[in-house]
C-alpha cells in the first residue's frame, strides 16, 4: 500500500472522529450548561474550549466565551482548524485524493455530509441551538462508519483507519476526563456533594451514561465515572480500549507476534496499554490525575508522529 | 434530428415520439436527478478563476445524441486511419526523419514545434507505440453534412470518464427511452486500456506494477485520473509518490518502495521532469525521463507526442496519410492557413474577421480568436501578434458546426444547440480500438459555438446505434 494512502486513511478516521467527538461534547454540555446556575460565562464555558484545545485561537476570536461563541467557534469556525465542519471537509479532501481506494458508498456517505453541511445555514443554527446541527454530524459519522465496515476490505488499510480512530479517540476521552475533572472538582468545599447532572454530562460527552448505570448500580461518583472512562476494558471509548484497539492495528501492519514491537511505535503503545491494564483507579489518583492524563495525551501525540516517520515519511532507500 | 420538412431523421425518431410523451415538468425532474448523481458522487471538474477551485458540475443534457451505424462506421476508419499515420509520423520524426529529409514537410515547422523534444530522439518505445491514446476532435459540418478533424490530441487527451458515466447516468435516468434502441456499449473502455498498459511492461511478466500518475486533487481532470485507476484497479500516484534510483522507477510503500513497470501518466511533458523539462515543477519525478530512456519503464503516451498536435503540424496530416499508408484521407481536414508563409499570411491579415485564429501548441480552447465576434480592438492586437509572431499562429474559416436537440430548461422546451465529438481511440501497435461514440460537447448558450467546459459547455450521451434506425 502507498504510504501517501495509508497516511490518508489514517487521517480521514481520525477527522472523523474527531467531528464526532466534539459534536457529542458540544450537544451535551450546551444544553447541561444552559441550564447552570449563576455562574459567570467563562467558569462555566472554558471548560469546553480547553478539551478541543483550542484556547488560544478561541481568545483570539472572541472576548468571552458566551454560548454562541463557543458553538460557533467548535461547530463552524473557519479560524478553528478542529471544527467539525472544517474536520468534516479535511475528511473529505483526504477521500477525494483516494477515492479510488475507497467504496463508492463510502465516498458517497462522506460527501452528502460535506454537502449538507456546506448548506446549513449558519445563522439559523446558532440561534435554534447545536442539537439538530450534531445530530446531523452523529448521523453522518455514523454513517460513514457503518459503510466503511460493510465495505472496506480488512487489509492494511483497514489497520490505518482503526488505527487512526483508536488513537484520536483515546486522546479526546483523556482530555475530557482531565479537563472536566478539574473544573467539576475545583473549589468545591469539603462535604459538598458533586453537582450530579454536570458529571452526567461528561458520561454522557462519551456515550457511556447507560452503561455506567448498568456497570455501578449507584448514584454518580466521580471516580467511578474516572475509571469507567480511563481503565474500563469493554466500553469502546474508554482510554483503555482505545490503546488495545490501536496496539492491534500495529501488529497487523507490522506484523509483530503479541507482546513484542517492531517498531518505537508499537513500543510506546505497549508501554502505555501495559499501564493502563495494571494499573488501579486508586494508583492514578495517587500519581494525580492531571499528571496521568496529560501523559496519555503526550504519549498518544508522539505515537502518532512514530506512526508518520515510520510508514508514511520512512527515509527512502532504494 | 430534424429534415429539412420537419419530420424528424429516422435514427431520431423513436426517441422523439418519446420525448414527446413527457410533461416538460416530468422531463425537468429527471434532469434535475441526474445533476443530483453527479453531485453526490463528486463528478465535477475544479474552475481556476477562484482562489479556492470550485468545484462545478459539468453540466449534462439528458437528450442523447444518436449516430446510426453507417455514419459511424466510416467516422471509425477514418479516425483508425488518422491514429496509425501519426504514429508513424511520430516514430519517424524522433527516428530517421525520413519524411522531413524530403521534404514532404518542412524541417524547420516541425523542428520549431513548441513540444518538439530532442531528449526523447532515439528512444525505442516497447510495440514503437507513441500514441497508445488519441482523443481526435472532430465536428459534423452542417451544409455537407460529413464529419471533419478540427483537432488532433495524442499528449493527454481527458474526458473519457464522461462518456462513461454519462451513459450510466442516462440508463438511470431514462430507463425506457434507453430499452427502445440497441446502442453500442462503451464500458470496455478501461479493460481495453489496461490490456495496453500491460503489454508495455519492460520486465514482462504477469503481474506489472502499473500506475496512473496524476498532478493531484487540484488539477480539475482529477475525478478522471480516480476514476480510470479505480476502473483499471491499478495504482493513483502523485509525483511525490515515486522515485527514481539508477534509472529505475519505484513507489514508495508502507513497507518500502516497490518497482514500478508501466505509468498512465496525465502529466504534460513540460512537468514530467524536473532534471529533463521544466526544473520549477514541484508534480513531476526527478529521472523519470531518464528510466524511461533507459527502457526501465513505460509511459503512456510517449514524451513528445505533442509535435503532432501542433495546429502547424496538423495542416500535414492528410498528406501523411498519404505519405505513409498510401491511402486517400477518409476523413478530411479543416482549410487551415499557415501565418509561418507570407503569402498564407497577408490572405488571413486581411480576412481576420471571417477567420478563427488558434495558437498553434495550446489545447482547452485558450488564445483562440473568433474573428465574427470579436471587436476592433481585439482584431488590431491579433494583427499586432501575427506580424510579431506568425509561426505561432494558425487561421481557420469557421465551420458551422451542426445541431442536435437538448432541454432548454428556461424555456421548458428541446431546442438546437451546436455540438462537437471527441472520440476516445486506443491503439496497440496492431490495431485500433475505439468505443463506439465518444464526448459529445454541447455549447449551452443559444447560438453559442465554443463547447469547452471552462466556458459554460456542457455535455451529452452518445448513442452508437446496431442498425440505422
Amino acid at each position: 500500500m502507498l504510504s501517501r494512502i495509508a497516511e490518508s486513511l489514517f487521517w480521514i478516521a481520525r477527522y472523523m472522529e474527531r467531528a464526532e467527538d466534539t459534536a457529542r461534547i458540544l450537544d451535551v454540555n450546551y444544553y447541561m450548561l444552559l441550564e447552570g446556575a449563576g455562574q459567570p460565562y467563562r467558569v462555566r464555558w472554558e471548560p469546553l474550549v480547553i478539551i478541543t484545545g483550542q484556547h488560544e485561537r478561541f481568545f483570539a476570536q472572541y472576548a468571552e466565551p458566551d454560548p454562541r461563541a463557543v458553538f460557533e467557534f467548535l461547530g463552524f469556525s473557519e479560524h478553528n482548524p478542529d471544527s467539525i465542519v472544517e474536520c468534516i471537509a479535511n475528511a473529505r479532501e483526504n477521500a477525494r485524493a483516494i477515492r479510488d481506494r475507497i467504496s463508492r458508498d463510502m465516498w458517497e456517505e462522506l460527501n452528502a455530509l460535506y454537502l449538507e453541511l456546506r448548506r446549513a445555514q449558519v445563522d439559523a443554527m446558532l440561534s435554534s441551538g447545536p442539537h439538530d446541527f450534531c445530530t446531523m454530524v452523529k448521523a453522518g459519522c455514523a454513517r460513514f462508519a457503518g459503510v466503511t465496515a460493510a465495505t472496506f476490505p480488512r487489509d492494511e488499510g483497514w489497520q490505518f483507519l482503526t488505527g487512526g480512530q483508536a488513537i484520536e479517540r483515546a486522546g479526546m476521552t483523556a482530555r475530557i476526563v482531565d479537563v472536566q475533572y478539574h473544573s467539576l472538582l475545583e473549589g468545591l468545599p469539603a462535604g459538598v456533594e458533586p453537582d450530579n447532572h454536570q458529571w452526567m454530562a461528561v458520561l454522557k460527552s462519551v456515550a457511556a451514561y447507560e452503561f455506567y448505570r448498568r456497570t455501578f448500580h449507584s448514584r454518580i461518583d466521580p471516580q467511578r465515572v474516572a475509571e469507567l472512562l480511563i481503565l474500563h476494558p469493554q466500553h469502546p471509548r474508554s482510554v483503555r480500549f482505545s490503546i488495545g484497539r490501536l496496539q492491534q492495528a500495529l501488529h497487523a501492519i507490522s506484523g509483530a507476534p503479541p507482546e513484542t514491537y517492531r517498531n518505537e511505535a508499537e513500543r510506546l503503545t505497549g508501554r502505555l496499554y501495559d499501564g493502563l491494564k495494571y494499573d488501579r483507579i486508586e494508583d492514578l489518583f495517587a500519581r494525580g490525575l492531571h499528571t496521568c492524563m496529560t501523559d496519555v495525551q503526550r504519549t498518544c501525540r508522539a505515537i502518532g508522529d512514530l506512526i508518520a516517520r515510520t510508514y508514511f515519511y520512512q527515509e527512502v532507500t532504494a | 434530428m430534424f429534415m429539412p420538412s420537419g419530420e424528424p431523421r429516422p435514427h431520431y425518431r423513436r426517441v422523439f415520439s418519446r420525448l414527446a410523451t413527457m410533461e416538460p415538468s416530468e422531463f425537468d425532474e429527471r434532469c434535475k436527478l441526474a445533476d443530483l448523481s453527479f453531485l453526490l458522487q463528486g463528478i465535477t471538474f475544479t474552475v481556476y478563476s477562484d482562489a479556492r477551485g470550485v468545484e462545478r458540475l459539468f453540466p449534462f443534457d439528458l437528450v442523447p445524441r444518436i449516430i446510426p451505424r453507417s455514419e459511424w462506421d466510416r467516422v471509425e476508419r477514418g479516425l483508425a486511419q488518422r491514429v496509425v499515420a501519426l504514429n508513424l509520423f511520430l516514430q519517424d520524426v524522433y527516428g530517421p526523419q525520413r519524411i522531413l529529409r524530403d521534404g514532404t514537410i518542412p524541417r524547420s515547422l516541425v523542428l520549431s514545434c513548441k513540444h518538439f523534444h530532442r531528449e526523447v530522439a532515439g528512444v525505442e518505445l516497447p510495440r514503437g507505440i507513441h500514441v497508445h491514446i488519441a482523443g481526435i476532435d472532430l465536428v459534423r459540418d452542417s451544409k455537407s453534412g460529413d464529419y471533419v478533424v478540427l483537432e488532433d490530441n495524442v499528449r493527454t487527451p481527458s474526458g473519457v470518464s464522461y462518456v462513461l458515466e454519462n451513459r450510466l447516468v442516462m440508463t438511470r435516468t431514462l430507463p425506457l427511452v434507453f430499452q427502445q434502441h440497441e446502442v453500442l456499449p462503451v464500458d470496455h473502455y478501461p479493460i481495453e486500456l489496461l490490456q495496453i498498459l500491460r503489454v508495455l511492461a519492460p520486465r514482462g511478466g504477469d503481474r506489472p506494477t502499473i500506475a496512473l500518475l496524476t498532478p493531484g486533487i487540484h488539477n480539475s481532470a482529477f475525478f478522471e485520473h480516480s476514476f480510470l485507476a479505480q476502473q483499471m484497479g491499478i495504482e493513483l500516484v502523485e509525483g511525490r509518490d515515486l522515485v527514481v534510483d539508477a534509472d529505475v522507477v519505484y513507489m514508495k510503500t508502507i513497507h518500502g518502495l516497490r518497482r514500478v513497470d508501466v505509468i498512465y501518466r496525465r502529466i504534460d511533458d513540460d512537468f514530467l521532469d524536473p532534471l529533463t523539462f521544466r526544473p520549477d515543477s514541484l508534480l513531476g519525478v526527478p529521472g523519470l525521463v531518464n528510466a524511461y530512456r533507459a527502457r526501465n519503464v513505460a509511459l503512456v503516451n510517449a514524451v513528445g507526442n505533442g509535435v503532432a498536435d501542433d495546429k502547424a503540424v496538423y495542416a500535414y496530416v492528410p498528406k501523411f496519410i498519404k505519405y505513409y499508408l498510401g491511402e486517400e484521407p477518409i476523413l478530411r481536414n479543416v482549410e487551415t492557413w499557415l501565418c509561418d508563409d507570407p503569402s498564407q499570411l497577408a490572405y488571413v491579415l486581411e480576412h481576420l474577421p471571417e477567420l478563427v485564429v488558434k495558437p498553434v501548441a495550446e489545447s482547452g480552447g485558450y488564445g483562440i480568436l473568433m474573428g465574427p465576434s470579436a471587436d476592433r480592438a481585439t482584431l488590431d492586437q491579433f494583427r499586432e501578434r501575427l506580424r510579431d509572431d506568425p509561426r505561432n499562429y494558425i487561421a481557420q474559416p469557421v465551420v458551422p458546426l451542426s445541431r442536435v436537440p437538448c432541454w432548454a430548461p428556461d424555456a421548458g422546451c428541446l431546442a438546437g444547440r451546436h455540438v462537437d465529438l471527441r472520440p476516445y481511440c486506443l491503439y496497440d501497435g496492431d490495431r485500433v480500438t475505439i468505443v463506439p461514440g465518444g464526448l459529445t460537447r454541447v455549447a449551452l448558450r443559444e447560438g453559442s459555438m465554443v463547447v469547452n467546459s471552462s466556458q459554460g459547455g456542457g455535455s451529452k450521451d452518445t448513442w452508437v446505434l446496431a442498425g440505422d434506425e
